[in-house]
């Protein structure tokens, strides 16, 4: 039978036990996203490769999903050259560049999720959709970095921001 | 007549010559922003971005209710801070597409979209934020050009403002 101080020493424990999972084991944890942010500003660059970089990433994710250039339909997905849709690929970076810049800024950050989230709602996004997305990044984001990419930071926190924007 | 004509050609060319935004405006413009803006710093995008919405705000009482959705009545709210986040990288993207006009043109009449979705919204507006962003920029980036800043703003903000009463 336990003893009253007995639960509270248990009961106690798992409130410990709880807090160091959450400080120390955390995904995508404070360090994970300090790393990401300066990745990030890496590959994405100062200017003159973000066009060819957001080119790269679109006609990779558009090679794993063919049929997703229908999604795009309003931005002239079927030609990831044209202007239009050089001009969502940016604004899809920019979206990017947002949430990424945000990582260590959390009442802000959720406040941004929650924003894309709403923009995505309507749209019919197959959860499966993220997933390519994320597989694409992944891809091409070492191209920038070589073998200082860190891949297991950025699969963990993308998933923390893909999953807000899920809503 | 044919002098008379010479002259005016002559003069509204030299106007045009001194406010567009010329190749080499939007190369410096791209300098100057670019020593301000890195994902790595956060701090210094919302710091920017809530210095241009205070300046406006205190030069335009009248303007706050249009933000009501972000709370712009608290500039520290993480709603109005988000805010200012997405309207300083929409300048990012734009500033980036100076060097790009074609895919500046699709993305400025996105933009124009947007406000002209946006009730209350006119285009005198943004003839008073290019005003705050004049007073802030040269606080925080090194050899600030106004004139090169104005021109390439203007040419952002007159595509944005297109089609608003």
């Amino acid at each position: 039978i336990l003893t009253m101080r007995t639960l509270i020493a248990l009961v106690l424990l798992g409130f410990i036990a709880t807090a160091m999972a959450d400080d120390w084991f955390k995904e995508c944890g404070d360090l994970q996203r300090l790393k990401v942010k300066q990745q990030w500003a890496q590959a994405f660059g100062q200017g003159t490769g973000r066009e060819s970089f957001g080119t790269s990433l679109w006609r990779n994710l558009f090679k794993r999903a063919p049929k997703a250039t229908e999604l795009f339909k309003r931005v002239n997905g079927d030609n990831v050259f044209s202007n239009a849709f050089q001009a969502h690929i940016q604004r899809v970076l920019g979206g990017l560049d947002m949430c990424i810049s945000l990582l260590d800024d959390e009442g802000t950050f959720n406040a941004e999720l929650s924003h894309l989230a709403s923009q995505h709602a309507d749209r019919g996004i197959a959860a499966e959709n993220y997933d390519i997305f994320k597989a694409a990044l992944l891809d091409v984001v070492p191209d920038e970095l070589g073998s200082c990419f860190d891949q297991d930071a950025w699969s963990d926190c993308f998933d923390v921001i893909s999953t807000g924007i899920k809503g | 007549m044919m002098l008379g004509l010479f002259v005016i050609l002559a003069l509204s060319s030299g106007a045009m010559a001194q406010n567009c935004c010329s190749a080499e405006n939007g190369r410096e413009v791209q300098r100057m922003w670019q020593e301000v803006w890195s994902a790595e710093f956060t701090g210094r995008r919302i710091a920017v971005a809530r210095s241009v919405f205070a300046d406006l705000f205190a030069a335009h009482p009248g303007v706050i209710p249009l933000f009501a959705r972000v709370q712009g009545d608290n500039v520290d709210s993480p709603e109005f801070r988000s805010h200012c986040v997405r309207v300083v990288n929409a300048l990012d993207t734009s500033i980036h597409m100076l060097s790009s006009s074609a895919v500046l043109n699709k993305q400025l009449e996105h933009l124009s979209e947007q406000h002209i979705a946006r009730e209350g919204v006119k285009a005198a507006h943004f003839g008073a934020l290019a005003h705050s962003f004049s007073r802030v920029m040269p606080q925080v980036t090194n050899c600030f050009n106004p004139s090169s800043w104005e021109n390439c703003f203007n040419r952002i903000t007159n595509g944005i403002a297109a089609g608003l009463p």
